[in-house]
C-alpha cells in the first residue's frame, strides 16, 4: 500500500535518511521506534511531499508518488497528523474537522453550497468527534481547549479526510496516561483496511498494537520485523537502553 | 469563520436603512457623499475578503479598481459598448488580472505578499500613467452611467445615481459574504490560520487564493466601474498604490475581517474628510494620527471594538461561574 | 547616437549616480528588516526630512553644516520613533507595521507642509563641486561624481563593519538568527537601536545628498519609497549585497530604460521585479539560506 526504495536524504553534512526501504501492506498497522533525532519525522515528511527525497522512491498503492506534490498525495488517500500540533487555531473544533472533511471530499474550492452544512461533511465530522472523542467539544474554539484535547484534534484532523493510508508522528506525546489508552483503544477500533503507520515512543502502546515494527536509528533502519522479535532483540536494547527500561 | 452574528445582522440593517433614508433627503453634495462612501464600501469589502479572512494583505486593490475604471471608461467610449456590458468586461478584465496576480504572489506571505502586490499594482499604474492610449497623465473623461430609462430611472440624476450605488454595495456585500461560506471562503480562513495543514489536506492552495482574489478583484473591478462612471473622469492616480493604502486604512478603522466593519469605516472616513477638510488642510496628517492610535490600541477597529466588547459582555457570566467553580 | 561611446558614459554615469542613491536609502531599510522583521514604509519620509533639514541648515551654515547635521538631526528622529513606535511594534507583524508607518508617511508629509509649506525648495551645490568635468569624452558634473563616490565610500565601510568588527559579525550572527544571536549573549535590544538609528542616518544623508540635484517637495518621500522597495525586495532583504545589488539593477534598467526604451520605461522595472518574484520569491541575494 506504501513503500518507500532506498529514500536518502540530507540536509548538508547531515545524513538523515540513509537508503531506507519499507513496504505497508494494506491493513497494516506499523510502529517506527528510533531515539530523538533518529530522523523519523523527515521521513513522514518525505513520504507526504512535504521534503523532497535526495534520491529514492515512494510508491502510494503501486504508483510512483515521489514527484506529486503535497496536495495531490492527500487526494489519493495519504493522511498525516503531527508531532507538534498544525490546527486551525482560530476556529472551533467542529469547524477543524469540518474543514477538513470538506477538502477531502474535494468541496475546497467550491463556490456555491457551505460543505459545513453539507449532510457527508456533518456526517464525517460526526464520526470523527466520535472516534477521537470530542463529541462534547466540537463548539469550543481550539484556543480554549487543553493541549491533550488539541492532541486528540491534531489526530481527528487526519482522520476527518477518510485516508487509506495515515501517519501519525507520535500521537500521544506529552499527554496523560487516560489520554494514551484512549488512544490505543481509538487505534483498535480504526477500520481494518485503513493502513497506519505510528511514530511512537510509548513501547507499551508499540507492542500493543502493531503488527510489525520498524526502528530507525541515524537514518537508518536496524530492524524491520514482527513485535516479538523485536522484543527479544539484543541490539534494540542497546541502541534504546533508556527508552526500554522506562518502558 | 464567518457568520452573521446578530450585531452584524443589526449593522447592516441599519447602515441599509439610514443610507436609503438619506438619500431621499440629502442635497446634492450629501448625494454626491454618499455615492462617494459607496464606492469606497465596495472596494473595502473586496479587500476585506482577502486580506481580513484569508490573510492576504493587498496593496494593489487601488490599481484593481483603476484597472475596472479604466476598462469600463475605453470599452464604453472607443469600442461603443453600452454601459452594462461594458461594465461586466471591466470587472472581467479586473478579475482576471487578480487571479494572475493572486497566482503568482501565491508562494509569497507576509511582508512578500504585500510587497509583491504592491509591485504589480504600481506596474499597472505605471502602464496607464505612460500608455498614451489611455490618456496619460491626464486621464479620461466622459464615462458614461447606465441608461436605465427603460424602467423610468435616470441615473444623471445624483439621487438615483446614489440609490444605484449603495445597491452595488449590497450585491458587493451578498458575493462577498455567499463567498465567504462557499467551500473556498472556508478553505481562505483556514488558509490564513494553516496553509500546510490544509495543503497536506489536499488543497490546491495557489488555486484557491487566485480564485479567492480574482473575485475580490472583480468587486474592485465594479466599484471603479462605479467611481468612472460618478465622477465620470478618470486618472492614472486611482491606481497609486497610496489608494490601496487608503482603502487598507478604512478596513482597519472599521474593523478587519468582519466584512461589516469595513462598511461602517468606510462611512466614517469619507465623513471625517469632508468635515476635517472644511476645518484644516492638514486631513492626512490628522488621519495618520488615528490610524497609528487604532493600530497600536490593538482594538479591532470601530466596529471589531464593539463586537469584542459584546462578546466580553456575553461571555462574563460563564467566566464569574467558572471562577465561582474553582 | 547610442554608438557614441560618451552616451554611454553619460548614462553609465546617471544610473551610477541613481544607484548609489538608493544604495544609501535601501542599505539602512533592509538591514533594520533583515534583523529586526521591521517593515518601516516611513523610511522614504526620513529621506525627505533629511533634505529639508539639509536645505534649512545650508541657509544657515552652508551646504556642509546642512550634509553633516542632517544626518544626525534625522538619526535623533529615528531614535524618538525607536522609543515611541518601533520597539513596541516590534512582535506586532508586518500588518501592524505597515499600517502604522504608513500613518507615519501621513504625518510627515502634512508635518512638512506645515512647516516649510507646499512649494519646492532648492538648493546650491556647495562652491568646491561646482561646475563639471571633462572625463572619456564628456563632461560631467562634479556633484554627481560626489554622489556616487559617497555612495562608494558608504559602501566599502559598511563592508568593512559588517566584516571586519564585533558589532558587524553581531548584525551578521542577528541577520542569520535571532535567536541564536540572543542566545550568544548579545544585547540584542542595543543593537537594534544602533542600526535602527544608523539606518536612519543614512538615509537623512541621502537625502541631504538628493537636495541640490532634486527639488526638496513634501512628497519627495513617498516618491522614492517605491524604489526603495523595489531595490530591497529585488536584491533579497536583510542583506547588504542585496541592496548593492538591488541599486545598481534599478539605476541601470531606470536609466537605461527611460533612454532607451522610452514607452515602456517605467514598466520594465516592474516587470523585472514580478520576474524576480516569481522566480525567486525570496529575492536575488538574500539574507538567509
Ligand atoms: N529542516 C532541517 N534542516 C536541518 N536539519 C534538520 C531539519 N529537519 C530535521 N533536521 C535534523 O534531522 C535529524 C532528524 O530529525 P527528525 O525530526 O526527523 O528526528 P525524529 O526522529 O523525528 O526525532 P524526535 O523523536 O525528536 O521527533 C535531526 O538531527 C534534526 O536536527
Ligand atoms: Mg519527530
Amino acid at each position: 500500500m506504501l513503500e518507500t526504495r532506498t529514500l536518502t536524504k540530507s540536509f548538508g553534512p547531515i545524513h538523515v535518511t540513509k537508503g531506507v526501504s519499507l513496504r505497508l501492506e494494506k491493513g497494516e498497522r506499523r510502529v517506527i521506534l528510533g531515539p530523538n533525532g533518529a530522523g523519523k519525522t523527515t521521513l513522514f515528511n518525505q513520504l507526504v511531499g512535504e521534503l523532497t527525497p535526495d534520491s529514492g522512491t515512494i510508491l502510494l498503492d503501486g504508483a510512483d508518488v515521489t514527484s506529486l506534490r503535497v496536495a495531490d498525495r492527500a487526494r489519493l488517500g495519504l493522511s498525516r497528523s503531527y508531532q507538534k500540533n498544525t490546527l486551525f487555531d482560530g476556529l472551533t473544533i467542529g469547524e477543524n474537522l469540518g474543514l477538513a472533511a470538506a477538502v477531502a471530499l474535494g468541496k475546497g474550492q467550491g463556490l456555491w453550497r457551505d460543505p459545513l452544512q453539507s449532510a457527508e461533511v456533518r456526517e464525517t465530522v460526526r464520526e470523527v468527534a466520535a472516534q477521537v472523542d470530542l463529541a462534547a467539544f466540537l463548539d469550543m474554539s481550539v484556543k480554549a481547549v487543553s493541549y491533550g484535547i488539541r492532541r486528540q484534534l491534531e489526530v481527528g484532523i487526519a482522520l476527518a479526510t477518510r485516508p487509506k493510508v495515515i501517519l501519525m508522528d507520535e500521537p500521544t506525546s506529552g499527554v496523560g496516561p487516560e489520554m494514551s489508552k484512549g488512544f490505543h483503544r481509538l487505534l483498535k477500533a480504526l477500520p481494518r483496511d485503513l493502513t497506519v503507520l505510528i511514530i511512537e515512543h510509548d513501547m507499551d502502546l508499540a507492542f500493543d498494537v502493531a503488527d510489525t515494527i520498524t526502528v530507525l536509528n541515524y537514518g537508518e533502519v536496524v530492524f524491520d520485523g514482527l513485535p516479538e522479535a523485536a522484543r527479544q532483540s539484543q541490539m534494540l536494547k542497546d541502541i534504546y537502553l533508556g527508552a526500554w527500561e522506562d518502558a | 469563520m464567518f457568520a452573521h452574528t446578530p450585531l452584524r445582522l443589526t449593522t447592516l440593517t441599519l447602515l441599509a436603512i439610514g443610507s436609503l433614508a438619506y438619500a431621499f433627503v440629502a442635497g446634492f453634495f450629501g448625494l454626491e457623499i454618499l455615492a462617494e462612501i459607496a464606492i469606497l464600501a465596495i472596494l473595502v469589502i473586496a479587500l476585506d475578503l482577502v486580506a481580513g479572512f484569508g490573510g492576504m494583505v493587498s496593496l494593489c486593490h487601488g490599481a484593481l479598481m483603476g484597472v475596472g475604471a479604466y476598462a469600463f471608461t475605453v470599452a464604453a467610449n472607443e469600442a461603443g459598448l453600452g454601459a452594462f456590458p461594458a461594465m461586466m468586461l471591466a470587472v472581467a478584465l479586473s478579475a482576471a488580472l487578480a487571479f494572475v496576480i493572486g497566482a503568482i504572489c501565491a508562494r509569497s506571505i507576509g511582508i512578500y505578499f504585500i510587497m509583491a502586490t504592491l509591485a504589480f499594482g504600481q506596474m499597472a499604474y505605471s502602464f496607464v500613467f505612460q500608455s498614451p492610449l489611455f490618456g496619460g497623465d491626464d486621464g479620461l473623461s466622459g464615462a458614461p452611467r447606465p441608461d436605465l430609462t427603460a424602467i423610468g430611472i435616470d441615473l444623471t440624476d445624483s439621487r438615483a445615481f446614489a440609490i444605484y450605488a449603495i445597491a452595488m454595495v449590497a450585491l458587493t456585500y451578498l458575493v462577498a459574504a455567499a463567498t465567504l461560506r462557499s467551500g473556498l471562503g472556508r478553505s481562505l480562513v483556514g488558509l490564513h490560520h494553516n496553509e500546510k495543514r490544509l495543503r497536506a489536506l489536499g488543497l490546491t492552495v495557489w488555486r484557491a487564493k487566485a480564485t479567492a482574489f480574482a473575485i475580490s478583484g472583480a468587486l474592485a473591478g465594479l466599484a471603479g466601474c462605479l467611481a468612472a462612471q460618478h465622477t465620470q473622469y478618470i486618472s492614472p492616480g486611482l491606481l497609486s498604490w497610496t489608494v490601496s493604502g487608503e482603502a487598507l486604512v478604512v478596513v482597519i478603522l472599521g474593523g478587519l475581517g468582519t466584512l461589516v466593519g469595513p462598511i461602517v469605516g468606510a462611512v466614517l472616513f469619507v465623513v471625517l474628510k469632508h468635515e476635517i477638510s472644511a476645518i484644516t488642510p492638514y486631513w492626512h496628517a490628522i488621519v495618520g494620527l488615528i490610524l497609528i492610535a487604532v493600530v497600536m490600541s490593538r482594538a479591532n477597529g470601530v466596529f471589531g471594538f464593539v463586537e469584542a466588547r459584546m462578546a466580553a459582555r456575553k461571555s462574563k457570566p460563564v467566566l464569574q461561574k467558572a471562577n465561582a467553580d474553582a | 547616437m547610442t554608438a557614441d561611446l560618451g552616451f554611454w558614459v553619460l548614462q553609465t554615469l546617471n544610473a551610477l549616480q541613481l544607484s548609489m542613491l538608493l544604495f544609501l536609502l535601501s542599505v539602512g531599510l533592509t538591514v533594520i528588516f533583515g534583523l529586526m522583521h521591521f517593515v518601516n514604509l516611513a523610511h522614504g519620509s526620513l529621506y525627505a526630512f533629511g533634505a529639508y533639514m539639509a536645505a534649512s541648515l545650508a541657509g544657515v551654515l552652508g551646504y556642509w553644516g546642512g550634509f553633516l547635521l542632517a544626518p544626525l538631526a534625522v538619526a535623533a528622529l529615528g531614535a524618538v520613533l525607536y522609543f515611541t513606535l518601533i520597539r513596541s511594534q516590534r512582535r506586532a507583524g508586518p500588518m501592524a507595521q505597515v499600517l502604522i508607518t504608513f500613518g507615519l508617511i501621513f504625518v510627515a508629509v502634512d508635518a512638512t507642509r506645515l512647516i516649510w509649506g507646499d512649494l519646492p525648495i532648492g538648493i546650491a551645490v556647495p562652491a568646491v563641486f561646482e561646475g563639471q568635468l571633462a572625463l572619456l569624452g564628456v563632461t560631467y558634473p562634479i556633484y554627481r561624481l560626489f554622489i556616487i563616490a559617497l555612495g562608494l565610500a558608504v559602501l566599502a565601510v559598511l563592508t568593512l563593519v559588517l566584516t571586519r568588527t564585533q558589532v558587524g559579525a553581531m548584525i551578521r550572527a542577528g541577520v542569520d538568527n535571532d535567536q541564536m544571536a540572543a542566545c550568544l549573549g548579545i544585547n540584542v535590544e542595543r543593537m537594534f537601536f544602533l542600526v535602527f538609528v544608523v539606518g536612519c542616518a543614512l538615509a537623512g544623508l541621502a537625502g541631504a545628498v538628493a537636495a541640490p540635484v532634486l527639488s526638496v517637495t513634501p512628497d519627495m518621500g513617498l516618491q522614492i519609497l517605491i524604489p526603495t522597495l523595489i531595490v530591497i525586495v529585488i536584491g533579497g532583504l536583510g542583506s547588504l549585497k542585496g541592496a548593492v545589488a538591488g541599486s545598481l539593477i534599478f539605476g541601470f534598467v531606470q536609466t537605461f530604460g527611460a533612454v532607451l526604451l522610452p514607452t515602456f520605461n517605467s514598466v520594465l522595472i516592474y516587470a523585472l521585479l514580478a520576474a524576480v518574484l516569481v522566480i525567486r520569491p525570496e529575492g536575488l541575494l538574500p539574507a538567509k539560506g
